[in-house]
């Protein structure tokens, strides 16, 4: 489904040239639940972000199903995260001023499709157990409560790809547990999730894992079912 | 813009009800400033322009320019048989005459004698202005001399219901008339200076003995045009026209217009064109109060803009939520503008509200009667609304669109537009207090010069002292003068009364002739002549500076009684030794000026200004009549004992008693000179609101940024301390860091307030000076307002426990 090839990324600055991705090569099929590891620095998040089209390389392709994002404009991109992708993050970026309800149903906001909202947005907040929390607004929420919250964002749209950054790092140890969960029932039903964790015990959780170093990527392993 | 844009909008005014309230209340006051200051502009340059053909409709002016006169300028009368003489030298001209109106006449009913604003007119007076007319015909209506049209208002309170057309009314002016009612027109506006209430055809036999007499100015000639065009192709022709006709003026001058000019003014310009040599207060008051309000509102929507600023970047986190969830930049743009453009139209709404509940303050403060006019006000602010809301919008709108989404999801600190959103706000506040200091500046030398105005040594003592106009009414008989004298002089309430043809308020005649001076070749300097009776200068309480009183023992003091050839006495002003070349007061005395009309002056007095403090004071010599009754226009000054009020009573109850047929036309000199001062006092009333609530706003600017900043400070807070700062040392930061734009922004409010007050103090002959405590002192309380302001913010921050700041984000 995702084929990475050759992708780089640099950033320059007046002085100073960091290559934060350094011809990354990487498949991901579909279904497939990928962790990423790797010490502080190593490209873990620029490469999310650049899954994610919140970043874009400065080399290199990446193709989605078959369509070549490197030919997308701005616009096409918004629409393309808007359908295709949902993201999760480690401080859940929920919006103060709107209630769970509300802050799901925005991951339907930028679409045309989205038919019965209200049932969709239901659905979602049943699946990750925060339904009863609906009317609430985010600060009235406990941390676990409120990534779960966000995880029914990045669902509700039904997207083809997951992306979650450190999803359980603002968590404790109970609620990251609880949170891993529903990822891990998410991908059982058949979606499809890449996601960074400092976690050796989360990142067992997905089927592969991929070791970064500076940029790249210098492992990557099946776990065995 | 989604529904969860406005309930995002709508919730985030709640949750953030300070800032709401600082963010809108201050655009709205700024808007409510703005609305009732441009009301006022609106309403001072709307005068006539509600009279039909108003634009096709001159007056003819009058413009002196004899050498060194104090009647020099240019003034919106003219001769009498002015339009005569226009008439036989250019067939076709169409012009109307009026003499009077404003409480020019009075009407006598059951005994009694009531001003009305009459008007002594051309039968052909509706041709020019086509008031509409309710009843009767306005070719015919002022045909007949003994016609008169009158008002609704006039007809109604003299008729009530009955048919006012045949009904008569008995006018005293000049003369006792009875007319009959030949039409009925309607009230005229509020916004004119026209005061006509009863009109009654102007005849010659009414005129004054001056009709064709070059050089007088005794009533107002309009002339119709229908272009500007044929108005000014006509003026163009004037200067030959006044040469031709105006030979008497060659007197004082080579050639008549050399001395006398006539030019033509659109009817629409006279209410603000300065008269005479007035500075011209009413334009200036007009433009910069208009100014304080576009002023105001720039501060208020430099205000909201900042605010917005510096808040959005908090929303950073939101906009790069909406971004990954599939927004693209133009559905943030818009959803920013929608934002900022409905906000702003809360504030609008806010802003008529608040105009609308201060409208009778302002109104009461200003001594104005403006309403707010619906049908213009809510199309402006929906033009205001746009412009501001989009001016406001569209740079935290690209800004905030324009941040990375990856980097500000996975930071913990929100971008604040960087180091140029810094630079931009901190402009915006120099701009701002920049403003608010000007204002404040020209607030207090506002104040301090119109207080100066009237502490100021007028020349005589103003307390207790009446002057009685009445005695000057055409409808007095000469002859009944004495007695009424007699009998106020009787009066216990009355120390002493005189007569003369000048009072204190500015009445009465207003002659100059030329001095020649011995030795000297030429007609010599113009001073302005005043005709005064026994005790004239003991009423009014003058000091006199060298020689004596006029007195009936001296042989030469009486003028009236002498050939003026065989010279005459006359007491000279202060201001008069230095026009006619005397060191001291001394020097003046016994020495004789006037050529063929040898005048010797006996006494020098201080000046005495009767007239506005905005009118240069002229020179002046006083002429004595033995016999008060032989003044032409004689207007009775009375020295009261006590409580001037109830003397008052006493001399209106006389009055009624005596002369029931002219109207009480009475004031204290201390209100009369008052009303010189009314105009200057409102404008600074005005100013200063203005100016105070411009300030206000800008405070509030200042506390919102401060709050803003300290807030995006506390981790940096936090570090510092634990690095060792005291509570002190964060204070000092944080204040330190608002006081340096506020500085700043006295480099610009310093320049700009010097050359506006410069300018308007220049309209003053008796100015303060432009003293640097003003610029010291409005600093000082910039500075302390800022500090205050900023202060509460900085202690509660610089006391948070370091350890929850560092957590902070």
């Amino acid at each position: 489904m995702i084929r990475l090839e050759n992708i780089q990324r640099r950033y320059v600055s007046d002085e100073v040239e960091t290559t934060a991705l350094a011809d990354i090569n990487l498949h991901v099929e579909a279904g497939e639940f990928v962790a990423i590891m790797g010490p502080s620095g190593c490209g873990k998040s620029t490469l999310l972000n650049t899954l994610g089209t919140v970043d874009r390389p400065t080399g290199g392709k990446y193709l989605f199903g078959e369509r070549d994002l490197a030919a997308l404009d701005e616009k096409d991109l918004a629409k393309f995260r808007g359908w295709t992708l949902g993201f999760v993050f480690q401080s859940f970026n929920l919006i103060d001023e709107l209630t769970i309800e509300e802050n799901v149903a925005l991951g339907l906001a930028y679409r045309s499709d989205a038919g019965d909202r209200k049932g969709r947005v239901a659905a979602a907040m049943d699946k990750v157990g925060i339904a009863h929390r609906a009317r609430h607004f985010p600060h009235q929420l406990s941390g676990g409560q409120q990534q779960r919250a966000a995880i029914a964002r990045a669902i509700v749209g039904d997207p083809k790809l997951i992306l979650a950054d450190e999803p359980t790092g603002n968590l404790d140890t109970a609620n990251g547990e609880q949170v891993m969960n529903i990822l891990g029932a998410l991908n059982d039903d058949g979606a499809t999730i890449v996601m960074v964790t400092h976690s050796p015990a989360h990142a067992d959780m997905a089927r592969r894992r991929i070791d970064m170093l500076d940029g790249r990527i210098v492992a990557s392993a099946m776990r065995a079912m | 813009m989604n529904r969860f844009t406005l309930l995002s909008l709508y919730r985030s005014l709640v949750r953030h009800k300070l800032y709401a309230a600082l963010n809108i209340g201050g655009l709205a006051v700024g808007i409510a400033v703005f609305l009732i200051l441009g009301l006022y502009v609106r309403f001072e340059t709307s005068y006539e322009k509600g009279l039909p053909d108003h634009d096709k409709t001159y007056v003819v002016q009058t413009t002196w320019t004899l050498a060194n006169s104090p009647i020099n300028g240019t003034f919106a009368w003219t001769m009498g048989g002015l339009l005569d003489q226009m008439r036989e030298d250019f067939p076709g001209v169409v012009g109307t005459r009026i003499n009077g109106g404003g409480n020019a006449g009075s009407i006598l009913a059951g005994g009694r004698a009531t001003p009305v604003d009459a008007a002594q007119v051309d039968a052909n007076f509706f041709q020019i202005f086509r008031l509409p007319l309710v009843a009767g015909d306005a070719a015919t209506a002022l045909a007949q001399p003994g016609n008169a049209a009158i008002d609704e208002q006039t007809a109604h309170a003299y008729f009530g219901n009955r048919d006012p057309i045949g009904q008569t009314l008995v006018l005293s002016m000049d003369k006792v008339r009875t007319y009959r009612v030949a039409a009925v027109f309607r009230d005229l506006p509020k916004n004119t200076d026209l005061k006509l209430s009863v009109l009654v055809p102007l005849t010659r036999e009414m005129g004054t003995e001056n009709w064709y007499h070059w050089g007088s100015t005794n009533l107002q000639t309009y002339l119709r045009f229908d272009t500007p065009a044929a108005a000014r192709a006509f003026e163009g022709k004037l200067t030959a026209f006044v040469d031709r006709r105006g030979k008497e003026l060659a007197d004082v001058g080579e050639k008549p217009s050399s001395v006398q000019q006539l030019s033509l003014l659109p009817l629409a310009d006279l209410h603000l064109e300065p008269q005479g040599n007035d500075s011209s207060s009413a334009k200036t008051t007009v433009v910069t109060l208009g100014l304080v309000g576009v002023l105001t509102l720039l501060i208020a929507v430099v205000n909201y803009i900042n605010l917005a600023t510096a808040r959005a970047g908090l929303r950073a986190r939101e906009v790069a939520m909406r971004k990954v969830l599939g927004a693209d930049r133009g559905t943030l743009v818009r959803q920013f503008l929608g934002e900022a453009v409905l906000t702003v139209a809360i504030a609008a709404l806010g802003g008529l509200i608040l105009a609308e509940l201060g409208l009778p303050l302002v109104n009461a403060a200003g001594g104005l009667s403006l309403t707010l006019p619906y049908e213009v006000v809510v199309p402006a602010l929906v033009m205001l609304t746009a412009v501001v809301g989009v001016l406001a919008g569209v740079y935290p709108a690209i800004l905030l669109s324009r941040f990375p989404a990856a980097s500000v999801l996975a930071s913990a600190r929100s971008p604040g537009g960087g180091r140029a959103g810094t630079r931009i706000r901190e402009l915006l506040v120099i701009g701002q207090f920049g403003l608010a200091i000007a204002f404040m500046i020209g607030t207090a030398v506002l104040v301090a010069q119109t207080r100066h105005v009237r502490a100021t040594d007028v020349g005589f003592q103003r307390e207790a002292l009446i002057v009685l106009q009445s005695t000057a009414d055409s409808a007095v008989p000469k002859d009944r003068l004495p007695s009424i004298l007699t009998s106020l002089r009787a009066l216990p309430q009355v120390k002493d009364v005189t007569v003369s043809n000048a009072a204190a308020g500015g009445s009465g005649d207003y002659n100059s002739d030329n001095v020649p001076l011995p030795g000297v070749a030429g007609p010599g300097p113009s001073l302005k002549w005043e005709l005064v009776s026994p005790r004239f200068f003991e009423t009014h309480g003058t000091r006199l500076l060298a020689g004596r009183w006029f007195g009936d023992a001296y042989g030469k003091d009486d003028v009236y009684s002498l050939d003026q050839s065989k010279g005459f006495n006359i007491v000279i002003n202060r201001r008069a030794l230095s026009t006619l070349g005397f060191a001291s007061p001394e020097a003046a005395i016994g020495k004789t000026v006037g050529g063929d009309r040898p005048r010797t002056i006996v006494g020098v007095v201080e000046n005495m200004r009767f007239d506005t403090p905005r009118k240069a004071l002229p020179p002046t010599y006083y002429l004595y009549y033995r016999l008060p009754e032989k003044i032409g226009t004689s207007v009775t000054t009375i020295r009261t004992t006590g409580d001037p009020r109830s003397a008052m009573r006493a001399v209106q109850a006389l009055w009624q008693r005596m002369m029931p047929q002219v109207p009480f036309n009475a004031k204290t000199a201390d209100e009369r000179l008052a009303d010189f001062y009314e105009a200057d006092d409102r404008a600074t009333r005005l100013f200063g609101i203005g100016a105070g609530l411009a300030v206000l706003i800008g405070c509030v600017g200042l506390w919102g940024l401060a709050s803003f900043n300290t807030q995006r400070r506390v981790k940096e807070i936090g570090i510092r301390k634990t690095l060792g700062a005291s509570s002190l040392d964060i204070v000092k930061l944080l204040v330190g860091q608002f006081l340096r734009p506020v500085l700043i922004a006295n480099l610009v409010a310093w320049p700009l307030a010097f050359f506006a007050m410069r300018t308007w103090l220049a309209g003053f002959e008796d100015a303060i000076p432009l003293s640097p405590l003003f610029f010291a002192g409005a600093t000082a309380v910039a500075l302390l307002v800022a500090v205050l302001t900023v202060l509460g913010q900085s202690l509660r921050a610089s006391r948070a426990a370091p350890a929850w700041a560092l957590r902070h984000d």
